[in-house]
């Protein structure tokens, strides 16, 4: 009963998190990959012994002969992989979402590009260089339910304040900038 | 000389010590303290050098194979790390490519990426790439797989223009989607075989069903060929690799996807090599599609980088191309493929990372890297057209350097295996790849002086910096023309080195992992565990106990 | 001011979190616990410090040492395995007993130092984390507050008397 349950936990995980992971937003792509990895530990769970009550640790090694000659004690291997799995997917989502964010503030839109947004401009197809001009963004229409991360709802945003050009931020004047 | 085992653990525990240093004292030295930053750097990978030389020798030269197992846990316990010809031969390559990028590095990098932590960063992603070729445990392959990955993420999109961040997204979404499917391929194998240590999956997997084994191997071929870009899954490579710095791609294409390569010749040479023959239809089909596609977009690409890095995809396929025929050795010895396979790995890593640096030059010196735009640099640059013409024809095969050396004994195992259509294909990539050469260094070294770049670049003023970029390129290229011309050597060296990794049982008998309990299928008596047990005090935990619940 | 509460609890709960963050540090060898989880509990004591005080200021109180704090912790954790050396092998746990006067005697080793390693690698990292997040929202609810002026009401929050604070103290660091 209780591996049915996990087994249509992490079924459901897995989908939603490649759903949300094949939709355009951006935020949606966090949620998706965390979903992902939700799966993924659950699914680690379940792959070791799923005991009651009878405790992975022993400190005493005669209550654990004792234990050990009636019924099985809990496998912990599952449970430290778990926690380096959470470990290493805080880790990378704390990374994408400064990654998204920092994208956001640099490009001003929440959207991934498409593969057709190239071909139809002319010239280099995997150039997006000189995506700094919002005039090429336009023309992608937001999907409905994304009108909520558009700017649109805030017109004529001020630049970045004076207090918030730190150090990050700033680039040397005459540094060579690469493309 | 006896070599400690303990030298398993200098590849990985020096760039992180210093890492860890120079982020500890990060805060003082005022002007200066990149420059300290950099001579850390430089020290760290000076004996990760010497310490992989010596592993190599005592490797790939003398035979023998190191296991280290941390703080002395025995093996199904602890984690190992497990050394032989395979792994020390990339951990060498490994030394030598981060060695020769780091000068290109240190002259080409701006100030801004300098003070955003890049050294420390170099030295965490030689960090991840030596400890994937080390381990031997699957999980804390993943461990390691995740560094590199985290390391590379912050490489790749440090700095924050705006097509980095672009190309930052999918390298990172397709990267992590592989993680994950490594991660389940790691919970499978606990969940069926009930250990995560390699050498005890190999003894397992031979009495596993073959649904398990099935299931197995192709999630370790769709995570393992995602990262090291195989034909349906190579779509983060060419997105990415052109939008950072020259010397990071330099960096990338020359490790990373043999990060992916290593663990595929791993994996299926320790758990699966009855697979090589009964998947080797799929295989190849894969290192054709591989072959091809990757030349082919090559030739649609409109910029030095983005060409080269088509390339990497093409040339991953000559090596999965080797792994393919493996086995099957009839004529030959047995191993033929795989020897080739490494013979080519060596090639491929060294000329590939000196051809992006070349290239990075060439984009230095034109402020562009669009072939249209630029022309005509042979007359202001003769010594970087000559490195570039040098490497460029190493790389598609030309007799006196290594590609020659590599390829004609990739084509010799396929001829000789009967799988002429791919070979036939592996002709027409490198025949692509010669078009291509010849295509890049037409465009951007012939005909008139054309510099579409208006921006000074100040870096090309000072002499030192123009050595330091050049330099490594010259010394790579050098290497190449060596291994072409001590081809017989090398070649028999690599044999070693191939047959060593088909080893299964010696790579099993060198961990030793201490099975208490029987494998699954074998009856044992539950007396034998509390035996085991009282014996082994530090193993109190119902750890391994797994099959014998299966057993009951 | 609506952080009063939180400023008040944030002296009582804050000494408590470190508390409890170095129990579970040092009981993490045998029992639950253990470097990530402790270095998780302080960093979520340094941000209810975020919460209740601004980030501006903790930032002038311990952004200088993040990165410090980092390297620190790995240099402490990777020396933890080379003390392992001694005794023949990498990572090798040494242990020793320590007897104090008032308590028993406490077992001491290298993996108690590794996990403090751990601890400070994560807590350090977790805060830097959460203040470039927490500097992301206000620069979000600063161009929400400017474009809400120009609108023609004001929803000037009691975040503004802390920003002149700021440019002062980002000259110095």
């Amino acid at each position: 009963m209780i591996s049915l349950l996990l087994a249509l936990a992490v079924g459901s995980l897995f989908a939603s998190g490649t759903y949300l992971i094949l939709r355009r937003g951006q935020i949606k792509l966090i949620l998706g990959l965390a979903l992902l990895s939700h799966g993924v530990n659950l699914l680690l769970f379940g792959s070791g012994r799923l005991t009651e009550g009878r405790p992975p640790i022993f400190l005493d090694k005669n209550v654990y002969a004792e234990t050990i000659a009636s019924s099985l004690p809990a496998d912990p291997l599952p449970q430290a992989l778990i926690l380096t799995a959470i470990v290493i997917s805080f880790g990378i989502t704390a990374f994408v979402i400064v990654l998204v964010n920092r994208r956001h503030t640099v490009t001003q839109t929440d959207f991934v590009h498409g593969e057709y947004v190239p071909l139809l401009r002319e010239g280099d197809p995997f150039d997006f260089s000189d995506s700094s001009d919002n005039v090429q963004h336009d023309w992608l229409a937001y999907e409905v339910d994304e009108v909520y991360d558009s700017e649109d709802l805030l017109p004529g945003l001020p630049a970045m304040p004076e207090s918030e050009r730190d150090e990050s931020t700033a680039m040397e004047e005459d540094s060579y900038q690469w493309p | 000389m006896a070599v400690s085992a303990n030298l398993l653990a200098v590849p990985v525990a020096a760039p992180l010590l210093t890492a860890a240093l120079i982020l500890l004292f990060a805060r003082w030295g005022g002007r200066r303290r990149i420059r300290h930053q950099i001579a850390l750097t430089t020290l760290a990978l000076c004996l990760n050098l010497a310490a992989t030389a010596i592993l190599f020798q005592a490797t790939a030269g003398r035979g023998e194979r190191f296991v280290l197992q941390l703080g002395d846990w025995s093996a199904p316990f602890g984690i190992t790390f497990y050394g032989d010809g395979l792994s020390a031969t990339l951990l060498l390559l490994t030394a030598l490519v981060a060695l020769a990028v780091y000068p290109f590095a240190v002259a080409t990098i701006d100030y801004h990426r300098d003070r955003m932590g890049f050294h420390p960063l170099y030295l965490f992603l030689l960090m991840g790439v030596n400890g994937a070729f080390l381990s031997g445990d699957l999980f804390n392959l993943y461990v390691f797989f995740e560094v590199l990955l985290m390391a590379s993420f912050v490489l790749l999109t440090i700095g924050a223009q705006p097509a980095q961040t672009n190309s930052g997204i999918r390298y990172v979404v397709l990267n992590l989607l592989a993680s994950t499917i490594f991660l389940i391929a790691a919970g499978v194998a606990y969940g069926t075989l009930g250990t995560l240590n390699m050498a005890q999956i190999a003894q397992r997997l031979t009495m596993a069903s073959p649904a398990v084994r099935t299931v197995f191997a192709g999630l370790l071929l769709v995570s393992f060929g995602s990262k090291a870009a195989i034909f349906p899954l190579f779509f983060w490579l060419p997105a990415s690799y052109h939008t950072p710095p020259p010397a990071v791609t330099a960096l990338f294409g020359g490790l990373l996807t043999k990060v992916g390569i290593y663990t595929l010749f791993r994996s299926f040479t320790l758990f699966f090599p009855e697979l090589l023959v009964s998947w080797q239809p799929i295989l190849l089909t894969i290192s054709g599609a591989t072959m091809l596609v990757g030349a082919l977009g090559a030739l649609a690409q409109p910029g030095i980088r983005r060409v080269l890095s088509f390339h990497i995809i093409s040339h991953v396929g000559f090596m999965l191309m080797g792994l393919a025929v493996a086995q099957s050795g009839n004529r030959l010895a047995v191993g033929f493929g795989l020897g080739a396979a490494v013979i080519y790995l060596c090639h491929h890593m060294i000329i590939k990372t000196a051809l992006i640096m070349a290239g990075g030059a060439v984009e230095l010196h034109m402020g562009s890297d669009r072939l249209a735009s630029i022309g005509g640099l042979v007359t202001r640059q003769p010594l970087l057209a000559f490195l570039f013409f040098m490497s460029a024809i190493s790389l598609a095969g030309v007799p006196p350097f290594s590609g020659f050396v590599s390829k004609l004994s990739l084509l010799q195992i396929t001829l000789d295996t009967r799988h002429w259509f791919v070979s036939g294909i592996s002709l027409f990539a490198s025949l692509l790849t010669m078009i291509n050469m010849m295509r890049l260094w037409r465009e951007s070294f012939w005909g008139d002086y054309n510099r579409p770049s208006r921006v000074p670049v100040r870096i090309l003023q000072s002499r030192i910096r123009q050595q330091l970029m050049l330099t490594p390129v010259a010394v790579l290229v050098l290497l190449s023309l060596a291994l072409g011309i001590w081809g017989g050597p090398a070649f028999q060296l690599s044999m070693k080195v191939a047959q060593q990794a088909l080893d299964r049982e010696a790579y099993i008998e060198a961990v030793s992992p201490s099975s208490p309990i029987s494998t699954p299928g074998a009856e044992q008596p539950l007396v034998s565990l509390q035996a085991y047990f009282s014996d082994h005090p530090k193993a109190i935990s119902g750890m391994t106990a797994r099959p014998l619940l299966e057993s009951r | 001011m609506p952080e009063l509460y939180l400023r008040l609890l944030n002296r009582i709960l804050t000494p408590i979190l470190l508390l409890l963050a170095f129990y579970l540090l040092f009981r993490g060898h045998n029992l639950p616990g253990g470097g990530f989880i402790a270095g998780l509990m302080a960093a979520s004591a340094i941000q209810l410090q975020i919460l209740s005080r601004g980030h501006r200021r903790v930032r002038r109180t311990f952004g200088p040492y993040l990165n410090n704090g980092i390297g620190l912790g790995l240099a402490v954790a990777i020396c933890a395995g080379f003390a392992g050396l001694l005794e023949g092998t990498f990572f090798k746990g040494i242990w020793f007993n320590l007897d104090l006067p008032l308590m028993a005697s406490i077992k001491l080793g290298t993996p108690v130092v590794f996990d403090l390693g751990v601890f400070l690698v994560v807590a350090s990292f977790t805060t830097s984390y959460l203040l470039g997040l927490s500097r992301v929202s206000d620069t979000a609810a600063h161009r929400r507050d400017e474009a809400a002026s120009r609108s023609g009401y004001s929803t000037a929050g009691p975040d503004q008397a802390d920003r002149g604070v700021a440019t002062g103290t980002r000259a110095e660091s």
